[in-house]
């Protein structure tokens, strides 16, 4: 108590740690501010500065408190701690409370934290569309299937699977849902989700509801699209890619497409030539994600395909047709759809006619 | 000094103590046996469950590892998400430190119901072996949260039925302790222990008492959906017959949201225990950290959907759950500001409790601030269910609930058994636990904005060498625990007589010998003021003195 009453509460080496404390959270602050994270991740929609910029907000705000309250624990506990020559039932100050300070640190993260919901708010309207204002903008159906996405433009006949294209500074809405052919309870669908990290885009694709996410791509570029809501034994590999292209580009892509739309039955695949080497690099490329290369019994999402072509237990293929190479392929081609789940066709595992045929040369060298 | 001497009320009778090993130490009617009952069997899980995720980190040393298939990675992260909440974080902070302390520091000689207690307790095996025996078929691969469909698809045969059957006997175990703990603390107090003398870490308990007794009904109505589903295909959660996927994660985080405050709660209640002890001074702000607990308690079943912001939330929902979430931060931060003033002209003893509680502090408060940037809807895009997720719950549940659990153990181990650990080897403990906590999960916020999302068994090559750093750290994490496995086996052989009161505090468990007798207290003490006023005299009449007057070692 005497001690209390000859020196001034707050002393000297307060002030002193106070300020080298605000010294380091002003160097975070600015630190926050001038971040370029673009550098590490682009920001290549939109939305992603907006969306970047609120957790800067956060970690504008979140520095200082941070750095105060462990440089209090840091400095307090070297400052008072019992020296060894006090008495061993040496007490401290008797103050514990102060109105002040307690209004303060509840005003001001109360103020901190309506400011960062109604900046959020703002936000929020610029991704998920509230009205028709996006009716201008080209609408996309984006499908989650067991493990790879499909993608629907309108005017094109056929989905593209996996790959996002998109011409850059075209505003789009993306509705998003998950499969619903796929229904029964071992193979129905579940809940994906879209994930473009250099977009800040993250929806679930959720049976049964579409959830229309909108956007505009403002960088060129070749992007990530991520699964990260857990679907499945393939989940870990469910990835697909975004395509920011020039208008020109994009056209010559969709017209492309347009093309293969309309010349319907393509040749049929031909099997010679096939190169177990290169079907090998591919199988274990895009293959493993289900498969093993070990005998039937070791499955993954697939049966292992190591005994393929003579095995005794399982002569024939899930299609129920016998075990050949022009069955295999068909497989390879038009996918399959079994006990254990849904393969993806030819598109969806992004398969060209030359690399079923490798894969086919490979499947036959293992025994 | 004289001291008023209080008859009993008439109707207390003291039951003879147990006379058979059985009724001591295996269907013990105790609180305080029960506790231990509950760090050993909670404690043997936490090895379990911490196994279980060093296997995973094994995996994740490198892309394209293929230590463990998928399926076995799946059931690794399901089961140790599973054990760590239900099996570990709940089990040790309600049954163990709420058994061992609560009954003692409002003066009472034991629960409200000694035999729900018990059946509270028996329940934890029972739903341990059920968890962990769905390993036997293939144990659940969608993470602790086991969101339909895809929980009901992977799994083929028994294991989701084990496993929802484990968790609700847990959540069972839980309301009912809930419900005791409520109804000692309301009716059991000692005369003169009004509800604003009470030790913080009674009112952190109560608190969540509430929390487990009117949260949890709604985790086992969500898992009678799912187990009803699996196995007599009444679809609740199935799209395509009527059902909603998205209602099991409603229901689902309207349990596991409180579940969280549940998990965190009791820790803050050690922290407020520990650092007047060790400060040498009152706790700044007691009334502010005990009715911030209770603000904190009914706010936490206001923001559920915090979890949901890419389920396809309406806007004002959104908007909704957002602004309570951020408000929910507020009497946190209260409580942080509250602690980090009182060590400000104390005459503080560092020793392992009071580090372990700056631990605490300092790794919690950074779990606090990604909480508020997972509260933003729009930055949530890219957060969630991502690591830096994974990162956030880590920092919260294990530099929060973790560090608070063994702060509390280094601060009542003497109390429980009588003998004093060794501070060398519990300061090596924590610094090792503090810097290879940090060094393991800190990492893992840059690479989930970055791109890497949760319950994956392999990445992008570029996440290769955070993964390596984080794995090699978690490896020395996991080690660090074993330097307190060691000392608490040192002190069984060698540990020095603790004495009633070794720390000076001034909580009633101090009041009476350590380890605290069968029924705790001769007379029922008498409370005239508030625990933390040191320099005065003790705050109790019709205690022994001279056992409390013990000096600070
Ligand atoms: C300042 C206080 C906090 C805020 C504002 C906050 C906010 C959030 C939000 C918004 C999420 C959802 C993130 C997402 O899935 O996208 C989340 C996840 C989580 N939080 Fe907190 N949190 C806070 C404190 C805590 C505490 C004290 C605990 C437990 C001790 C906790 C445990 C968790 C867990 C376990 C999850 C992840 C659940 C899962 O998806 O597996 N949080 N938090
Ligand atoms: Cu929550």
């Amino acid at each position: 108590m005497k001690l209390e009453q000859r020196e001034p509460l707050l002393d000297s080496g307060f002030w002193r740690a106070v300020a080298v404390m605000t010294v380091i959270s002003i160097v975070l602050m600015v630190g926050v501010v001038v971040f370029p994270v673009e550098k590490y991740l682009p920001e290549a929609a939109n939305i992603s500065k907006p969306i970047d910029d609120l957790f800067k907000f956060c970690a504008f705000f979140g520095a200082p408190i941070f750095v105060f309250i462990n440089g209090f624990l840091l400095y307090f506990s070297i400052r008072y701690r019992r020296r060894p020559d006090e008495p061993i039932d040496a007490v401290g100050s008797e103050i514990h409370e102060h109105h002040g300070l307690e209004v303060t640190w509840t005003i001001i993260p109360s103020l901190l934290m309506i400011v960062l919901a109604v900046l959020s708010y703002l936000v929020i309207p610029m991704y998920y569309p509230t009205n028709q204002a996006f009716a201008s903008a080209v609408t996309l159906e984006a499908i989650g299937h067991k493990f790879y996405y499909e993608f629907r433009y309108p005017g094109l006949k056929q989905s593209v699977m996996n790959e996002l294209h998109l011409p850059i500074g075209v505003p789009v809405t993306v509705d998003l849902t998950s499969a619903e052919d796929e229904q029964d309870v071992h193979n129905g669908a579940v809940i994906h989700s879209f994930w473009v990290p250099e977009f800040r885009v993250k929806q679930d694709m959720i049976p049964g509801i579409v959830i229309p996410i909108h956007f505009t791509p403002s960088e060129i570029g070749m992007y990530r699209i991520v699964c990260s809501e857990f679907c499945g034994l393939g989940h870990s590999h469910m990835w697909g890619k975004v395509i920011v292209q020039t208008r020109a580009e994009f056209d010559a892509w969709y017209a492309d497409q347009q093309r293969a739309a309309a010349s319907p039955i393509a040749a049929p695949l031909s099997l010679a030539g096939g190169n177990p080497s290169a079907g090998q690099t591919i199988f274990n490329a895009k293959c493993t994600v289900c498969h093993n290369a070990a005998p039937f019994a070791q499955r993954k999402v697939g049966p292992g395909l190591a005994q393929l072509f003579d095995d005794p237990d399982h002569p024939d293929l899930v299609t129920g047709k016998k075990a050949t190479p022009d069955n295999v392929a068909d497989i390879l081609e038009h996918g399959a759809h079994g006990d254990m789940g849904v393969m993806p066709n030819m598109q969806a595992n992004g398969l060209t006619p030359k690399d079923v045929a490798d894969l086919v040369a490979y499947l036959r060298t293992l025994r | 000094m004289s001291v008023t001497h209080v008859e009993l009320p008439a109707s207390s009778h003291i039951h003879p103590p147990p006379d058979t090993f059985i009724k001591k130490y295996v269907f013990s009617l105790d609180h305080k046996v029960i506790a231990i009952q509950y760090f050993i069997t909670a404690g043997l899980f936490l090895v379990f469950a911490g196994l279980l995720a060093e296997l995973m980190r094994v995996q994740l040393m490198g892309p394209n590892n293929h230590v463990l298939s998928v399926a076995v990675f799946n059931q690794a992260y399901s089961l140790h998400g599973t054990a760590m909440v239900w099996l570990v974080g709940i089990p040790i902070v309600t049954g163990a430190f709420g058994n061992l302390i609560m009954p003692v520091q409002i003066g009472a000689r034991d629960v409200a119901f000694p035999w729900l207690n018990m059946l509270s307790f028996w329940m934890l095996p029972v739903a341990g072996i059920l968890v962990f025996a769905s390993l036997l078929f293939g144990a659940p691969q969608a993470g602790w949260t086991e969101y339909p469909p895809v929980s009901l698809q992977l799994p083929l045969g028994e294991s989701l039925s084990l496993w929802c059957a484990g968790v609700f006997v847990i959540g069972v175990s839980s309301t009912i302790t809930g419900l005791n703990f409520l109804v000692t603390i309301v009716k059991m107090r000692a005369p003169g222990m009004t509800y604003t003398r009470m030790p913080l870490f009674v009112w952190a308990t109560g608190v969540t008492a509430f929390l487990s007794m009117i949260a949890t009904a709604n985790l086992s109505a969500a898992l009678a959906g799912l187990f009803i589903q699996h196995n007599f295909g009444v679809p609740f959660y199935d799209v395509t017959r009527g059902g909603a996927p998205v209602l099991w994660q409603h229901v689902f985080w309207f349990y596991s949201h409180p579940a969280v405050y549940i998990l965190i709660l009791p820790a803050f209640g050690i922290v407020s225990e520990v650092i007047p002890t060790f400060v040498r001074r009152p706790i700044f702000g007691y009334k502010a950290i005990a009715y911030s607990s209770a603000a904190i308690g009914l706010l936490s079943f206001m923001v559920w959907a915090h979890h949901m912001f890419t389920s396809g939330l309406q806007h004002w929902e959104q908007l909704f759950f957002m602004l309570l979430t951020m408000v929910i931060a507020v009497p946190t931060g209260i409580k942080i500001f509250s602690w980090v003033t009182t060590l400000w002209r104390g005459k503080i003893r560092l020793d392992s409790p009071l580090l372990f509680v700056l631990g605490f502090l300092s790794t919690f408060t950074l779990g606090g601030i990604t909480g508020v940037m997972l509260a933003s809807v729009p930055a949530d895009a890219q957060e969630h269910a991502s690591y830096f997720v994974v990162a956030h719950i880590h920092y919260v549940l294990f530099g929060g609930t973790i560090f608070g659990i063994f702060a509390g153990l280094y601060y009542w181990w003497p109390k429980m058994t009588g003998r004093m650990l060794d501070e060398r080897l519990g300061k090596w403990h924590f610094w090792l636990m503090y810097i290879f906590f940090n060094l393991t999960f800190l990492p893992m916020h840059w690479a989930g904005l970055m791109g890497m999302p949760r319950r994956v068994a392999t990445y992008d090559p570029m996440f290769a060498g955070t993964n390596l750093f984080v794995s090699i750290s978690s490896f020395v994490l996991a080690a660090s625990i074993l330097i307190f496995i060691y000392n608490a086996y040192r002190s069984a052989r060698y540990g020095e007589p603790a004495g009633p009161n070794p720390w000076g505090a001034r909580t009633l468990e101090w009041m009476i010998p350590s380890p605290m007798p069968y029924y705790n207290f001769r007379d029922v003490p008498i409370v005239l003021s508030g625990p933390y006023d040191y320099g005065k005299p003790l705050p109790y009449a019709n205690i022994s003195q001279d056992l409390a007057m013990t000096p600070v070692r």
